[in-house]
């Protein structure tokens, strides 16, 4: 037993073997990058991912919440199960230069990244003699839809049975695709100049989505605009209404409300009488969001009032806010500093997106750092990972050294993180919480 | 005896005479404005003047309305003539109260000028007793209808059922002996000529809106205020969408003022209140702009979680001028200005304003001739009457002779008037249909 590499031995034996793959590794992040696939259609990518996976020689589940992935590194030993993830969706963003022209797909968040930091991670720990040192089990998921978009297009998933919440992550917790993990991480790309090489921590705004749908009556509009009912004029009213609101809002609930209209008329020269829209509400706590909830609702009635329509109102529950595990980011900042230097990591306070991580890191100990790796407006046309090495070999390091600081010596910290966590919810609570937000309702008034 | 033409003709000499006098009549009450149920000292200054000319009169109806009388020789139909008292509030205009902001903006102080002139001209000697009837000169107080909150307090209080002069005029049984009514308004619009007859104008209903909010600091706790100012905003924004949904022939008219917009810049608006006005051709375009409006004043206190009390005030309803008595004014402006810059318009050209005369031509035969007197924009700064032979003078005369036309001879042309007239109500129907528009709604959206 003298011989037994310690855990700083493993990590380098880890890191070694990413570097060895380098190439690869950043060669899937760039063909995800030139096959951009919205959530929960992400077959393609889906495909390309189980590929790699035949390659690596790692089983694996497909096909969970529609185009996810559960792959499984098991060291035979007993243990705490890790789950490391990577996003498949990208976000659509007209104009971007990596856009799909036909669906306007892009990887403007740079999850494409993650798919190769997931499956560097494994590479890592697939390294020889590294697996024979941890204990307990690794999870490599490939999970979709993180961008929570396409709301109508999901509602319509919804409401046909093939999916029950609308983001990858619930609804692998809903599946029960998350009951044998026992923490899980992922890291993600930042463009933010402010967080230095590496940063990680913080906390993310919950949401509710809502799917609206105003309707009028439609009429010539030149020919007897009297006879018809505007249902473009009901949405700018609500949108007007959802702005005077806005000085309502406490600063410190970091309530952010950001509608788009997916149909606004079909014929200039007909009254629209079927008008769409899309929102998020998003806030610091479930409380805040879902009080101001209650206010959009209130403009988009309101809305429909003045035109004397009606409109429906889906409100979709979204993600959580996210709270990392103190232990696993003391583990993680080492690693990271170790990779970067400590003086390029930034401890993050208060992001006001929001991601499905937050749902996860309501039932289980989480990590969802950030890799500095990209350039340009996150969610824009110009977002870019710039540097490659940054977003996916020190990310896939920085993760496969932080799984083994946890399952090595027995996972004595993993089993350590597991005692301490204290969660906000059961998963059955979670299912709770998040059913009650739903809520239809159509109101003429 | 004297002819028709001999009477005219003696009418018009006396009020030439006293051309000067109604000159100044007319330009003192120009330079002492008062809005309406305000006219207080216009009132006084009227009655003065009915006293200098021997007039007995009745004052103080409608708090300043004045009503008396001149007897023909013979007994017979009561023709009205009519002077409105009250001033416009227009700000900066030139001939502006500086402390009230009252403007005559719309020229009411010649149609004193000129009801005295008919006075005049009817009194001079040798008229008078060759009429058949009685004219009625009455000088009516708050055809401008503004201050609206101001006069629904004074209906709250009792002291008003209506809140303009010829609405309550009407209640009050004022008109009760009159047969028929005449007024000549002042015109600044080309259009109109010397003098316009004939056209109508809209109705409208008037409402108070008072958007409810709850105050809070605006820097330190927004969130713990209800904003009654956004409420009005987000409503008017909606008002303006329904624009597109009213139809050109009814001419419908919305628009209002903000009377109370917030008391502290640093306080959350809680008690934010608008005057709005619906206009219409006829009574069901009035009351689907008045639905449309009330809908939006709804929607902005549901956006904001407050509550709006929307008080909707019975207003004018649609002019119609009697084509006979157009006709007889006519023949009669006819002797005091070419034939060709006298303008009938046709029976169904709106104004697009209103006026209460327009209520008084439900139950009567009425004319609301314009004079072409005034130059600029009605109800603006730069109204300003400038030419006051055409102010006063002219209309005078061209009342005084059609009052002679219908109630010399036997007051013959006055029975053909009242032959021919179908009221389009009774007292009684329309004193019940203005009450059934007088609407007070409180509306709370989360209740």
């Amino acid at each position: 037993m003298t011989d037994m590499p310690d855990s700083q031995e493993l990590k380098s034996l880890a890191m070694a073997a990413i570097d060895a793959k380098s190439a690869d590794l950043i060669g899937i992040a760039e063909h995800i990058l030139n096959n951009p696939e919205p959530g929960f259609r992400e077959e393609k990518t889906a495909r390309f991912v189980e590929s790699k996976f035949e390659e690596m020689k790692i089983s694996y589940q497909s096909g969970i919440a529609i185009t996810g992935i559960k792959a499984v590194l098991d060291t035979g030993r007993p243990g705490p199960t890790v789950a490391v993830m990577g996003e498949l969706d990208s976000l659509k963003v007209l104009g971007h230069p990596h856009a799909d022209p036909e669906t306007s797909a892009a990887h403007a968040c740079g999850h494409h990244c993650q798919i190769a930091m997931m499956l560097g991670t494994a590479i890592g720990l697939q390294a020889s003699g590294v697996m024979d040192q941890l204990s307990g089990r690794i999870v490599l998921i490939a999970v979709p839809a993180e961008e929570y978009i396409e709301v109508e297009y999901r509602d319509d998933l919804r409401r046909a049975g093939k999916i029950e919440f609308l983001g990858g992550k619930p609804e692998f917790i809903r599946l029960g695709a998350l009951d044998d993990v026992d923490m899980a991480m992922m890291t993600h790309t930042s463009a933010n100049a402010n967080e230095g090489k590496i940063a990680f921590g913080g906390t993310n705004n919950g949401i509710v989505a809502k799917r609206i749908q105003f309707l009028g009556k439609a009429s010539h509009a030149g020919g007897a605009p009297h006879a018809g009912v505007n249902a473009l004029n009901a949405a700018m009213i609500a949108l007007s209404g959802i702005h005077a609101q806005r000085e309502t809002y406490r600063d410190q609930d970091t309530v952010r409300i950001h509608p788009i209209i997916t149909q606004g008329g079909v014929a200039v020269s007909s009254v629209p009488a079927d008008v769409r829209m899309e929102t998020y509400v998003r806030g610091k706590s479930v409380e805040a969001f879902l009080a101001a909830s209650v206010k959009v609702d209130r403009a988009l009635r309101a809305g429909a009032m003045a035109v004397g329509g009606s409109v429906n109102i889906t409100t979709l529950p979204g993600y959580l806010p996210i709270h990392s595990d103190e232990t696993m980011l003391g583990l993680y900042e080492q690693n990271a500093a170790q990779l970067v230097g400590q003086e390029n990591l930034v401890r993050l306070t208060h992001r006001t997106g929001s991601t499905d991580m937050g749902d996860v890191s309501q039932i289980m100990p989480v990590i969802h750092p950030y890799v500095v790796a990209a350039e340009g407006n996150g969610h824009g046309d110009d977002y870019i990972v710039t540097n490659y090495e940054l977003g996916v070999i020190t990310g896939a390091k920085g993760m496969a050294m932080t799984v083994i600081d946890l399952l090595s010596d027995d996972a004595r910290l993993a089993n350590k993180v597991k005692e301490e966590y204290d969660a906000p919810m059961t998963k059955d609570q979670y299912l709770s919480l998040m059913r009650s937000m739903f809520h239809e309702g159509s109101y003429i008034e | 005896m004297p002819t028709i033409q001999d009477l005219k003709a003696m009418a018009q000499a006396a009020i030439d005479d006293r051309a000067d006098w109604l000159l100044e009549i007319s330009k003192t009450v120009l330079a002492n404005p008062e809005p309406g149920f305000h006219e207080y000292k216009t009132a006084s200054y009227v009655g003065s003047k009915l006293d200098e000319l021997g007039i007995a009169h009745q004052d103080g109806i409608a708090l300043t309305g004045i009503k008396g009388y001149l007897r023909g020789g013979q007994p017979g139909p009561t023709v009205a003539v009519i002077g409105e008292l009250d001033s416009l509030r227009v700000l900066g205009h030139p001939h502006a109260d500086a402390e009230t902001g009252a403007a005559h903006a719309c020229g009411h102080h010649c149609q004193i000028g000129m009801m005295l002139g008919v006075a005049v001209g009817l009194m001079a000697a040798g008229v008078q007793e060759e009429l058949a009837g009685s004219v009625a000169l009455m000088a009516l107080p708050a055809e401008e209808f503004i201050d609206v909150g101001f006069r629904y307090g004074l209906h709250k209080e009792g002291k008003l059922g209506f809140m303009s002069g010829k609405q309550e005029f009407i209640r009050l049984g004022i008109f009760d002996d009159v047969d028929m009514a005449m007024m000549v308004h002042t015109s600044s619009s080309a259009e109109d000529g010397k003098f316009a007859l004939g056209g109508t104008s809209n109705g409208h209903v008037t409402k108070l809106v008072n958007f409810i909010g709850t105050a809070a600091h605006a820097g330190a706790s927004p969130h713990m205020g209800v904003n009654a100012l956004q409420a009005a905003t987000v409503a008017l924004n909606a008002l303006n969408t329904q624009r597109e949904t009213l139809q050109n022939e009814n001419i419908v008219r919305m628009h209002g003022i903000m009377t109370h917009g917030g008391v502290a810049v640093n306080s959350v608006p809680a008690d934010v209140r608008y005057e709005g006005r619906v206009r219409g051709r006829t009574s069901e375009a009035i009351a689907d702009g008045s639905m449309k409006m009330d809908r939006c004043m709804r929607a902005g206190a549901l956006i904001m979680g407050g509550k709006v009390s929307i008080v909707t005030l019975p207003g004018y309803m649609p002019m119609i001028n009697n084509p006979t008595m157009t006709g007889i004014f006519r023949e009669n402006a006819e002797h005091l200005v070419p034939a060709n810059e006298i303008i009938t318009h046709p029976d169904d050209l709106n104004r697009g304003g209103s006026t209460d005369m327009g209520d008084l031509s439900q139950i009567i035969p009425v004319i609301h001739p314009y004079t072409g007197a005034a130059v600029g924009a009605g109800h603006s700064t730069d109204y300003i009457v400038e030419d006051y032979v055409q102010a006063v003078i002219n209309p005078a005369k061209a009342m005084a002779m059609a009052v002679i036309d219908l109630l010399a001879g036997g007051s013959a042309k006055a029975m053909e008037v009242l032959d021919g007239y179908s009221p389009v109500m009774t007292k009684d129907q329309y004193v019940n249909f203005q009450n059934s528009r007088l609407v007070e709604e409180l509306y709370d959206g989360e209740k």
